[in-house]
Protein backbone atom coordinates (compact mmCIF):
# COMPACT_ATOMS: atom_id res chain seq x y z
CA UNK A 1 0.00 0.00 0.00
CA UNK A 2 2.03 2.84 -1.26
CA UNK A 3 -0.61 5.50 -0.86
CA UNK A 4 -3.81 5.37 1.02
CA UNK A 5 -7.05 5.97 -0.72
CA UNK A 6 -9.55 8.60 0.15
CA UNK A 7 -11.84 5.92 1.48
CA UNK A 8 -9.11 4.72 3.74
CA UNK A 9 -8.50 8.20 5.05
CA UNK A 10 -12.17 8.79 5.63
CA UNK A 11 -12.56 5.57 7.51
CA UNK A 12 -9.50 6.00 9.65
CA UNK A 13 -10.30 9.61 10.45
CA UNK A 14 -13.13 8.93 12.88
CA UNK A 15 -14.76 6.26 14.99
CA UNK A 16 -16.61 3.88 12.75
CA UNK A 17 -19.90 4.13 14.56
CA UNK A 18 -22.60 2.49 12.54
CA UNK A 19 -20.88 2.74 9.22
CA UNK A 20 -21.86 0.07 6.73
CA UNK A 21 -19.36 -2.52 5.69
CA UNK A 22 -18.98 -0.74 2.37
CA UNK A 23 -17.24 2.09 4.17
CA UNK A 24 -14.22 -0.12 4.66
CA UNK A 25 -11.42 0.52 2.27
CA UNK A 26 -11.17 -2.21 -0.29
CA UNK A 27 -14.78 -3.24 0.15
CA UNK A 28 -16.86 -2.00 -2.70
CA UNK A 29 -20.43 -2.63 -3.63
CA UNK A 30 -19.93 -6.19 -4.75
CA UNK A 31 -17.86 -7.35 -1.84
CA UNK A 32 -20.01 -5.37 0.52
CA UNK A 33 -23.09 -7.10 -0.72
CA UNK A 34 -21.49 -10.46 -0.32
CA UNK A 35 -20.43 -9.64 3.17
CA UNK A 36 -23.88 -8.43 4.02
CA UNK A 37 -25.29 -11.68 2.82
CA UNK A 38 -23.05 -13.43 5.24
CA UNK A 39 -24.24 -11.25 8.05
CA UNK A 40 -21.34 -8.83 8.08
CA UNK A 41 -23.50 -5.83 7.46
CA UNK A 42 -21.62 -3.29 9.54
CA UNK A 43 -18.01 -2.35 9.56
CA UNK A 44 -17.78 -3.18 13.23
CA UNK A 45 -18.77 -6.79 12.56
CA UNK A 46 -15.81 -7.10 10.26
CA UNK A 47 -13.75 -5.40 12.92
CA UNK A 48 -14.90 -8.05 15.34
CA UNK A 49 -13.68 -10.77 13.06
CA UNK A 50 -10.47 -8.87 12.56
CA UNK A 51 -9.97 -8.69 16.28
CA UNK A 52 -10.87 -12.26 17.02
CA UNK A 53 -8.20 -13.24 14.54
CA UNK A 54 -5.84 -11.25 16.70
CA UNK A 55 -5.19 -8.74 13.95
CA UNK A 56 -3.25 -11.40 12.12
CA UNK A 57 -2.83 -10.26 8.58
CA UNK A 58 -2.55 -13.64 6.98
CA UNK A 59 -5.58 -15.05 8.70
CA UNK A 60 -7.66 -11.99 8.08
CA UNK A 61 -6.75 -11.94 4.43
CA UNK A 62 -7.64 -15.59 4.13
CA UNK A 63 -10.89 -14.99 5.84
CA UNK A 64 -11.76 -12.08 3.62
CA UNK A 65 -10.94 -14.07 0.58
CA UNK A 66 -13.02 -16.99 1.71
CA UNK A 67 -15.91 -14.87 2.78
CA UNK A 68 -16.34 -12.49 -0.08
CA UNK A 69 -13.71 -13.41 -2.60
CA UNK A 70 -11.67 -10.29 -2.18
CA UNK A 71 -8.54 -10.08 -4.26
CA UNK A 72 -5.14 -9.36 -2.87
CA UNK A 73 -5.37 -5.61 -3.16
CA UNK A 74 -8.78 -5.48 -1.61
CA UNK A 75 -7.61 -7.67 1.21
CA UNK A 76 -4.64 -5.43 1.77
CA UNK A 77 -6.74 -2.29 1.72
CA UNK A 78 -9.24 -3.66 4.15
CA UNK A 79 -6.61 -5.03 6.46
CA UNK A 80 -4.62 -1.81 6.44
CA UNK A 81 -7.71 0.23 7.03
CA UNK A 82 -8.83 -1.81 10.03
CA UNK A 83 -5.33 -2.01 11.39
CA UNK A 84 -4.86 1.70 11.24
CA UNK A 85 -8.26 2.31 12.74
CA UNK A 86 -7.38 0.02 15.62
CA UNK A 87 -4.09 1.76 16.14
CA UNK A 88 -5.88 5.05 16.32
CA UNK A 89 -8.99 4.23 18.28
CA UNK A 90 -8.54 1.02 20.15
CA UNK B 1 -20.40 -39.48 -9.24
CA UNK B 2 -19.24 -38.63 -12.70
CA UNK B 3 -16.72 -36.35 -11.16
CA UNK B 4 -15.08 -39.24 -9.53
CA UNK B 5 -14.02 -40.78 -12.81
CA UNK B 6 -10.81 -38.87 -12.88
CA UNK B 7 -8.58 -38.94 -9.89
CA UNK B 8 -6.95 -35.54 -9.57
CA UNK B 9 -10.14 -33.75 -10.10
CA UNK B 10 -11.75 -35.97 -7.63
CA UNK B 11 -9.14 -35.30 -5.05
CA UNK B 12 -9.04 -31.62 -5.51
CA UNK B 13 -12.75 -31.52 -5.50
CA UNK B 14 -12.83 -33.29 -2.22
CA UNK B 15 -10.43 -30.83 -0.88
CA UNK B 16 -12.33 -27.84 -2.05
CA UNK B 17 -15.48 -29.38 -0.83
CA UNK B 18 -14.07 -29.99 2.51
CA UNK B 19 -12.85 -26.44 2.60
CA UNK B 20 -16.31 -25.29 1.96
CA UNK B 21 -17.83 -27.45 4.55
CA UNK B 22 -15.23 -26.47 7.00
CA UNK B 23 -16.18 -22.92 6.29
CA UNK B 24 -19.75 -23.75 6.58
CA UNK B 25 -19.20 -24.44 10.17
CA UNK B 26 -17.73 -21.06 10.67
CA UNK B 27 -19.24 -18.74 8.14
CA UNK B 28 -21.83 -20.29 5.97
CA UNK B 29 -20.74 -20.31 2.35
CA UNK B 30 -17.26 -19.59 1.19
CA UNK B 31 -15.08 -19.34 -1.81
CA UNK B 32 -12.47 -21.79 -2.80
CA UNK B 33 -8.80 -21.47 -2.23
CA UNK B 34 -6.04 -21.43 -4.79
CA UNK B 35 -7.02 -24.76 -6.23
CA UNK B 36 -7.96 -23.71 -9.68
CA UNK B 37 -7.03 -26.75 -11.62
CA UNK B 38 -10.48 -28.18 -11.72
CA UNK B 39 -13.02 -25.74 -12.99
CA UNK B 40 -15.88 -27.96 -12.23
CA UNK B 41 -15.08 -27.81 -8.61
CA UNK B 42 -14.47 -24.16 -8.68
CA UNK B 43 -17.83 -23.66 -10.21
CA UNK B 44 -19.19 -25.88 -7.61
CA UNK B 45 -17.71 -23.85 -4.91
CA UNK B 46 -18.80 -20.63 -6.42
CA UNK B 47 -22.26 -21.92 -6.56
CA UNK B 48 -21.93 -22.61 -2.95
CA UNK B 49 -20.58 -19.20 -2.35
CA UNK B 50 -23.70 -17.83 -3.86
CA UNK B 51 -25.37 -19.39 -0.88
CA UNK B 52 -27.67 -21.81 -2.64
CA UNK B 53 -27.49 -25.03 -0.77
CA UNK B 54 -29.25 -27.44 -2.98
CA UNK B 55 -29.74 -30.91 -1.75
CA UNK B 56 -27.65 -32.49 -4.49
CA UNK B 57 -24.91 -30.08 -3.64
CA UNK B 58 -24.85 -31.36 -0.17
CA UNK B 59 -24.93 -34.85 -1.45
CA UNK B 60 -21.92 -34.29 -3.61
CA UNK B 61 -20.14 -32.74 -0.74
CA UNK B 62 -20.80 -35.80 1.25
CA UNK B 63 -19.41 -37.96 -1.48
CA UNK B 64 -16.33 -35.93 -1.58
CA UNK B 65 -15.85 -35.99 2.08
CA UNK B 66 -15.91 -39.72 2.28
CA UNK B 67 -13.46 -40.30 -0.46
CA UNK B 68 -10.16 -40.25 1.28
CA UNK B 69 -10.63 -40.65 4.88
CA UNK B 70 -7.33 -42.10 5.93
CA UNK B 71 -5.59 -38.91 6.91
CA UNK B 72 -5.92 -37.01 10.13
CA UNK B 73 -8.52 -34.43 10.24
CA UNK B 74 -8.24 -31.02 11.73
CA UNK B 75 -11.98 -30.93 11.67
CA UNK B 76 -12.29 -33.90 13.93
CA UNK B 77 -10.26 -32.22 16.58
CA UNK B 78 -11.98 -30.29 19.24
CA UNK B 79 -11.33 -26.59 19.47
CA UNK B 80 -8.81 -27.09 22.20
CA UNK B 81 -7.03 -29.83 20.34
CA UNK B 82 -6.84 -27.74 17.25
CA UNK B 83 -5.40 -24.92 19.25
CA UNK B 84 -2.88 -27.23 20.87
CA UNK B 85 -1.87 -28.69 17.54
CA UNK B 86 -1.26 -25.25 16.13
CA UNK B 87 0.62 -24.17 19.20
CA UNK B 88 2.78 -27.22 18.86
CA UNK B 89 3.78 -25.97 15.45
CA UNK B 90 4.64 -22.57 16.73
CA UNK B 91 1.61 -20.75 15.48
CA UNK B 92 0.15 -18.04 17.59
CA UNK B 93 -3.42 -19.04 17.95
CA UNK B 94 -6.23 -16.78 18.84
CA UNK B 95 -9.52 -18.02 20.13
CA UNK B 96 -10.74 -20.98 18.17
CA UNK B 97 -14.40 -20.20 17.82
CA UNK B 98 -16.97 -20.86 15.17
CA UNK B 99 -15.94 -18.00 12.96
CA UNK B 100 -12.24 -18.63 13.18
CA UNK B 101 -12.14 -22.38 13.27
CA UNK B 102 -12.13 -22.84 9.52
CA UNK B 103 -9.16 -20.56 9.14
CA UNK B 104 -7.21 -22.34 11.78
CA UNK B 105 -8.03 -25.70 10.32
CA UNK B 106 -6.78 -24.50 7.01
CA UNK B 107 -3.66 -23.17 8.57
CA UNK B 108 -2.99 -26.43 10.29
CA UNK B 109 -3.43 -28.27 7.06
CA UNK B 110 -1.11 -25.87 5.35
CA UNK B 111 1.44 -26.56 8.01
CA UNK B 112 0.91 -30.26 7.70
CA UNK B 113 1.66 -30.19 4.01
CA UNK B 114 3.61 -27.03 3.35
CA UNK B 115 4.60 -27.99 -0.16
CA UNK B 116 1.27 -28.05 -1.82
CA UNK B 117 2.81 -28.93 -5.15
CA UNK B 118 2.34 -32.65 -5.19
CA UNK B 119 -1.01 -33.99 -6.16
CA UNK B 120 -0.42 -36.78 -3.77
CA UNK B 121 -0.27 -34.42 -0.91
CA UNK B 122 -3.24 -32.56 -2.12
CA UNK B 123 -5.07 -35.81 -2.06
CA UNK B 124 -3.98 -36.44 1.45
CA UNK B 125 -5.09 -33.13 2.72
CA UNK B 126 -8.31 -33.53 0.90
CA UNK B 127 -8.79 -36.71 2.73
CA UNK B 128 -8.08 -34.93 5.93
CA UNK B 129 -10.70 -32.40 5.21
CA UNK B 130 -13.18 -34.97 4.18
CA UNK B 131 -12.83 -36.62 7.49
CA UNK B 132 -13.64 -33.46 9.26
CA UNK B 133 -16.62 -32.92 7.13
CA UNK B 134 -17.78 -36.32 7.97
CA UNK B 135 -18.07 -35.27 11.51
CA UNK B 136 -19.30 -31.79 11.05
CA UNK B 137 -21.80 -32.71 8.48
CA UNK B 138 -22.94 -35.69 10.42
CA UNK B 139 -25.59 -33.83 12.31
CA UNK B 140 -27.13 -31.91 9.49
CA UNK B 141 -27.10 -34.59 6.84
CA UNK B 142 -29.86 -36.75 8.22
CA UNK B 143 -32.24 -36.15 5.37
CA UNK B 144 -29.92 -37.74 2.84
CA UNK B 145 -29.29 -40.74 4.99
CA UNK B 146 -30.83 -43.09 2.49
CA UNK B 147 -28.13 -42.86 -0.14
CA UNK B 148 -25.43 -43.27 2.38
CA UNK B 149 -25.35 -47.00 2.21
CA UNK B 150 -24.48 -47.36 -1.42
CA UNK B 151 -22.20 -44.41 -1.07
CA UNK B 152 -20.26 -46.19 1.55
CA UNK B 153 -19.44 -48.96 -0.83
CA UNK B 154 -18.08 -46.62 -3.41
CA UNK B 155 -16.18 -44.81 -0.81
CA UNK B 156 -14.44 -47.89 0.33
CA UNK B 157 -13.62 -48.85 -3.17
CA UNK B 158 -12.27 -45.46 -3.98
CA UNK B 159 -10.21 -45.55 -0.84
CA UNK B 160 -8.26 -48.42 -2.14
CA UNK B 161 -7.35 -46.76 -5.37
CA UNK B 162 -5.61 -43.72 -3.96
CA UNK B 163 -3.90 -45.91 -1.48
CA UNK B 164 -2.30 -47.96 -4.15
CA UNK B 165 -1.41 -44.88 -6.03
CA UNK B 166 0.27 -43.50 -3.04
CA UNK B 167 2.34 -46.54 -2.53
CA UNK B 168 3.46 -46.44 -6.09
CA UNK B 169 4.34 -42.84 -5.77
CA UNK B 170 6.25 -43.34 -2.58
CA UNK B 171 8.37 -46.02 -4.08
CA UNK B 172 8.94 -43.77 -7.02
CA UNK B 173 10.20 -41.09 -4.72
CA UNK B 174 12.45 -43.54 -3.00
CA UNK B 175 14.05 -44.43 -6.25
CA UNK B 176 14.66 -40.88 -7.15
CA UNK B 177 16.08 -40.09 -3.81
CA UNK B 178 13.58 -37.35 -3.60
CA UNK B 179 11.10 -37.10 -0.85
CA UNK B 180 8.41 -34.60 -0.73
CA UNK B 181 8.48 -33.34 2.77
CA UNK B 182 4.85 -33.75 3.71
CA UNK B 183 5.30 -37.46 3.91
CA UNK B 184 7.14 -36.88 7.08
CA UNK B 185 4.31 -34.89 8.45
CA UNK B 186 1.77 -37.33 7.33
CA UNK B 187 3.40 -39.87 9.47
CA UNK B 188 2.98 -37.94 12.61
CA UNK B 189 -0.47 -36.82 11.79
CA UNK B 190 -1.53 -40.24 10.79
CA UNK B 191 -0.23 -41.64 13.97
CA UNK B 192 -2.35 -39.16 15.78
CA UNK B 193 -5.46 -40.41 14.12
CA UNK B 194 -6.42 -42.94 16.76
CA UNK B 195 -6.14 -40.34 19.46
CA UNK B 196 -8.41 -37.94 17.74
CA UNK B 197 -10.75 -40.67 16.86
CA UNK B 198 -11.01 -41.68 20.44
CA UNK B 199 -12.29 -38.24 21.25
CA UNK B 200 -14.88 -38.22 18.59
CA UNK B 201 -18.44 -37.73 19.65
CA UNK B 202 -20.55 -40.78 20.10
CA UNK B 203 -23.43 -39.47 18.08
CA UNK B 204 -21.89 -40.61 14.85
CA UNK B 205 -24.48 -41.93 12.53
CA UNK B 206 -24.05 -45.23 10.87
CA UNK B 207 -22.70 -43.78 7.70
CA UNK B 208 -19.91 -41.97 9.40
CA UNK B 209 -19.06 -44.89 11.55
CA UNK B 210 -18.70 -47.23 8.65
CA UNK B 211 -16.67 -44.84 6.61
CA UNK B 212 -14.57 -44.35 9.63
CA UNK B 213 -13.89 -48.03 9.76
CA UNK B 214 -12.78 -48.13 6.20
CA UNK B 215 -10.67 -45.15 6.86
CA UNK B 216 -8.82 -46.73 9.71
CA UNK B 217 -8.10 -49.75 7.60
CA UNK B 218 -6.52 -47.61 4.97
CA UNK B 219 -4.62 -45.54 7.43
CA UNK B 220 -2.92 -48.60 8.78
CA UNK B 221 -1.53 -49.39 5.40
CA UNK B 222 -0.50 -45.90 4.61
CA UNK B 223 0.99 -45.38 8.03
CA UNK B 224 3.34 -48.23 7.41
CA UNK B 225 4.36 -46.81 4.11
CA UNK B 226 4.93 -43.35 5.33
CA UNK B 227 6.76 -44.54 8.37
CA UNK B 228 9.26 -46.30 6.22
CA UNK B 229 9.55 -43.26 4.04
CA UNK B 230 10.09 -40.91 6.90
CA UNK B 231 12.76 -43.11 8.34
CA UNK B 232 14.51 -42.99 5.06
CA UNK B 233 14.23 -39.30 5.03
CA UNK B 234 15.69 -38.91 8.44
CA UNK B 235 18.56 -41.13 7.59
CA UNK B 236 19.70 -38.50 5.19
CA UNK B 237 17.78 -38.29 2.00
CA UNK B 238 18.59 -34.69 1.97
CA UNK B 239 16.63 -33.01 -0.77
CA UNK B 240 13.37 -33.78 0.88
CA UNK B 241 14.14 -31.55 3.77
CA UNK B 242 14.65 -28.09 2.33
CA UNK B 243 11.09 -27.37 1.34
CA UNK B 244 10.06 -28.15 4.85
CA UNK B 245 12.49 -25.82 6.43
CA UNK B 246 11.77 -23.11 3.98
CA UNK B 247 8.12 -23.18 4.60
CA UNK B 248 8.72 -23.36 8.25
CA UNK B 249 10.83 -20.30 8.10
CA UNK B 250 8.34 -18.59 5.97
CA UNK B 251 5.56 -19.21 8.39
CA UNK B 252 7.73 -18.16 11.26
CA UNK B 253 8.90 -15.00 9.69
CA UNK B 254 5.36 -13.94 9.23
CA UNK B 255 5.14 -13.59 12.96
CA UNK B 256 8.56 -12.13 13.29
CA UNK B 257 8.98 -9.68 16.08
CA UNK B 258 11.40 -6.84 16.43
CA UNK B 259 12.65 -7.99 19.78
CA UNK B 260 13.87 -11.11 18.15
CA UNK B 261 15.79 -9.07 15.70
CA UNK B 262 17.35 -6.95 18.39
CA UNK B 263 18.35 -9.99 20.36
CA UNK B 264 19.77 -11.50 17.29
CA UNK B 265 21.76 -8.40 16.54
CA UNK B 266 23.08 -8.35 20.05
CA UNK B 267 24.14 -11.91 19.83
CA UNK B 268 25.85 -11.27 16.61
CA UNK B 269 27.67 -8.32 18.00
CA UNK B 270 28.79 -10.14 21.09
CA UNK B 271 30.10 -12.94 19.02
CA UNK B 272 31.75 -10.39 16.78
CA UNK B 273 31.65 -12.27 13.58
CA UNK B 274 31.95 -9.71 10.82
CA UNK B 275 31.83 -12.38 8.18
CA UNK B 276 29.69 -11.72 5.16
CA UNK B 277 28.24 -15.16 4.91
CA UNK B 278 27.23 -14.89 8.49
CA UNK B 279 25.25 -11.78 7.95
CA UNK B 280 23.65 -13.33 4.96
CA UNK B 281 22.57 -16.23 7.00
CA UNK B 282 21.28 -14.16 9.82
CA UNK B 283 18.14 -13.25 8.03
CA UNK B 284 17.07 -16.80 7.79
CA UNK B 285 18.34 -17.58 11.19
CA UNK B 286 16.17 -15.20 13.07
CA UNK B 287 12.95 -16.98 12.46
CA UNK B 288 14.78 -20.19 12.95
CA UNK B 289 15.84 -19.10 16.34
CA UNK B 290 12.37 -18.07 17.13
CA UNK B 291 10.95 -21.41 16.28
CA UNK B 292 13.59 -22.89 18.44
CA UNK B 293 12.89 -20.74 21.39
CA UNK B 294 9.22 -21.28 21.61
CA UNK B 295 9.96 -24.77 22.70
CA UNK B 296 6.64 -26.10 21.62
CA UNK B 297 7.77 -27.84 18.51
CA UNK B 298 7.20 -31.48 18.19
CA UNK B 299 10.04 -33.88 18.22
CA UNK B 300 9.56 -34.40 14.55
CA UNK B 301 9.88 -30.74 13.89
CA UNK B 302 12.99 -30.51 15.97
CA UNK B 303 14.49 -33.33 14.09
CA UNK B 304 13.76 -31.54 10.91
CA UNK B 305 15.21 -28.26 11.96
CA UNK B 306 18.31 -29.93 13.13
CA UNK B 307 18.68 -31.65 9.87
CA UNK B 308 18.32 -28.57 7.83
CA UNK B 309 20.80 -26.76 9.97
CA UNK B 310 23.40 -29.21 8.98
CA UNK B 311 22.29 -28.87 5.45
CA UNK B 312 22.13 -25.16 5.23
CA UNK B 313 24.58 -23.65 7.54
CA UNK B 314 28.28 -23.68 7.49
CA UNK B 315 30.02 -25.06 10.57
CA UNK B 316 30.70 -21.57 11.72
CA UNK B 317 27.10 -20.63 11.36
CA UNK B 318 25.94 -23.62 13.25
CA UNK B 319 28.35 -22.84 16.01
CA UNK B 320 26.82 -19.46 16.15
CA UNK B 321 23.47 -21.12 16.16
CA UNK B 322 24.25 -23.12 19.23
CA UNK B 323 25.30 -20.01 20.99
CA UNK B 324 22.11 -18.20 20.29
CA UNK B 325 20.51 -20.02 23.13
CA UNK B 326 23.03 -18.60 25.51
CA UNK B 327 22.65 -15.07 24.36
CA UNK B 328 20.56 -14.15 27.35
CA UNK B 329 23.63 -14.02 29.56
CA UNK B 330 25.75 -11.73 27.41
CA UNK B 331 23.04 -9.14 27.52
CA UNK B 332 23.46 -8.34 31.21
CA UNK B 333 27.23 -7.95 31.14
CA UNK B 334 26.78 -5.48 28.35
CA UNK B 335 24.74 -3.33 30.65
CA UNK B 336 27.21 -3.70 33.43
CA UNK B 337 29.95 -2.67 31.11
CA UNK B 338 27.96 0.32 30.13
CA UNK B 339 27.53 1.33 33.72
CA UNK B 340 31.17 0.82 34.45
CA UNK B 341 31.98 2.99 31.49
CA UNK B 342 29.74 5.78 32.66
CA UNK B 343 31.28 5.71 36.09
CA UNK B 344 34.76 6.05 34.77
CA UNK B 345 34.02 8.78 32.29
CA UNK B 346 35.28 12.19 33.40
CA UNK B 347 32.07 13.92 32.48
CA UNK B 348 31.69 15.21 36.00
CA UNK B 349 28.33 13.59 36.40
CA UNK B 350 28.44 10.90 38.99
CA UNK B 351 25.78 8.85 40.45
CA UNK B 352 26.02 9.20 44.20
CA UNK B 353 24.70 6.99 46.86
CA UNK B 354 21.21 7.79 47.85
CA UNK B 355 20.68 8.96 51.37
CA UNK B 356 17.65 8.10 53.41
CA UNK B 357 15.12 10.83 53.69
CA UNK B 358 14.76 12.00 57.24
CA UNK B 359 11.59 10.89 58.86
CA UNK B 360 10.33 9.26 55.71
CA UNK B 361 9.01 5.75 55.50
CA UNK B 362 9.06 5.19 59.20
CA UNK B 363 12.71 5.92 59.66
CA UNK B 364 13.43 7.57 63.00
CA UNK B 365 14.08 11.23 62.84
CA UNK B 366 17.59 11.99 63.97
CA UNK B 367 18.59 15.50 64.58
CA UNK B 368 22.26 15.13 64.22
CA UNK B 369 23.54 13.32 61.27
CA UNK B 370 27.16 12.51 61.19
CA UNK B 371 27.40 13.18 57.54
CA UNK B 372 25.62 16.47 57.45
CA UNK B 373 27.95 19.42 57.79
CA UNK B 374 26.91 21.58 60.78
CA UNK B 375 26.39 25.26 60.45
CA UNK B 376 28.83 27.74 62.08
CA UNK B 377 26.30 28.69 64.71
CA UNK B 378 25.94 25.09 65.75
CA UNK B 379 29.69 24.77 65.98
CA UNK B 380 29.85 27.87 68.17
CA UNK B 381 27.16 26.57 70.39
CA UNK B 382 28.95 23.32 70.71
CA UNK B 383 32.17 25.11 71.57
CA UNK B 384 30.44 27.08 74.26
CA UNK B 385 28.83 24.02 75.63
CA UNK B 386 32.18 22.32 75.81
CA UNK B 387 33.58 25.12 77.91
CA UNK B 388 30.68 25.26 80.33
CA UNK B 389 31.00 23.42 83.69
CA UNK B 390 28.51 20.67 83.96
CA UNK B 391 25.41 21.38 86.00
CA UNK B 392 26.07 18.87 88.73
CA UNK B 393 29.48 20.33 89.38
CA UNK B 394 27.92 23.75 89.51
CA UNK B 395 25.45 22.50 92.11
CA UNK B 396 28.18 20.97 94.21
CA UNK B 397 30.17 24.13 94.14
CA UNK B 398 27.11 26.13 95.02
CA UNK B 399 26.36 23.87 97.99
CA UNK B 400 29.93 24.09 99.15
CA UNK B 401 29.88 27.84 99.01
CA UNK B 402 26.55 27.99 100.79
CA UNK B 403 27.81 25.71 103.52
CA UNK B 404 30.88 27.84 103.96
CA UNK B 405 28.88 30.98 104.25
CA UNK B 406 26.53 29.40 106.72
CA UNK B 407 29.44 28.20 108.76
CA UNK B 408 30.85 31.66 108.82
CA UNK B 409 27.51 33.00 109.88
CA UNK B 410 27.28 30.54 112.69
CA UNK B 411 30.72 31.41 113.78
CA UNK B 412 29.85 35.02 113.75
CA UNK B 413 26.79 34.33 115.83
CA UNK B 414 28.90 32.57 118.37
CA UNK B 415 30.55 35.37 120.35
CA UNK B 416 32.82 33.40 122.51
CA UNK B 417 35.70 32.28 120.58
CA UNK B 418 35.81 33.96 117.26
CA UNK B 419 38.86 35.96 116.62
CA UNK B 420 36.68 38.28 114.74
CA UNK B 421 34.78 39.08 117.83
CA UNK B 422 37.91 39.37 119.74
CA UNK B 423 39.16 41.97 117.39
CA UNK B 424 35.78 43.53 117.45
CA UNK B 425 35.91 43.43 121.16
CA UNK B 426 39.25 44.95 121.09
CA UNK B 427 38.00 47.69 118.95
CA UNK B 428 35.03 48.06 121.21
CA UNK B 429 37.28 47.98 124.14
CA UNK B 430 39.40 50.64 122.61
CA UNK B 431 36.74 53.27 122.62
CA UNK B 432 35.48 51.81 125.76
CA UNK B 433 38.87 52.20 127.34
CA UNK B 434 39.08 55.67 126.08
CA UNK B 435 35.75 56.29 127.46
CA UNK B 436 36.76 54.33 130.38
CA UNK B 437 39.77 56.46 130.70
CA UNK B 438 37.56 59.37 130.44
CA UNK B 439 35.23 57.76 132.83
CA UNK B 440 38.11 56.72 134.92
CA UNK B 441 39.02 60.17 135.07
CA UNK B 442 35.55 60.99 136.07
CA UNK B 443 34.80 58.09 138.18
CA UNK B 444 37.70 55.89 139.26
CA UNK B 445 35.25 53.63 140.99
CA UNK B 446 33.69 52.41 137.75
CA UNK B 447 37.00 51.58 136.26
CA UNK B 448 37.96 49.98 139.44
CA UNK B 449 34.89 47.74 139.16
CA UNK B 450 35.80 46.66 135.63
Amino acid sequence: MSSTSQKHKDFVAEPMGEKPVMALAGIGDVLGKRLEEKGFDKAYVVLGQFLVLKKDEELFRDWLKDTCGANSKQQGDCYGCLKEWCDAFL
Amino acid sequence: MALRAEDPSQLSKSRLKSDLVAHNVALPPSKSRKEVYVELHLKHIERKTAADFSSDEEEQARHAKEEHPEVPDPGALTDDDLQAALLKRGVKVGPVVASTRALYEKKLLKLLQPDGHGQLNGADSGAGYSDSEGEERGGEGDDAESDCEEEKQTVQRSDQAPQQRRQVKVSHHLQNGYFSYPQCFLLSSRLRVPASRARKPIEWNSRNASSERSRSRCSQISAGVSRASSIDQRSGLGPGVPPASQTRQRSDSSSFSITQMVEEMETRRSLSSPNGAESELSGSKVPEHRSRSDGLDMAVVDERTRTDQSLYYTPKASAHKTKTKLHQEPVEPTFKDMFAATESTPTGIYATQRRPIKGAAGRPVRYAYPDTPSSPSTLQRREVARRLVPVHIQLVVFLVVTCLLYFIYVCVEDNSWSPFLASLDNRNQGPDSEEGLLLQADTPALSGQE
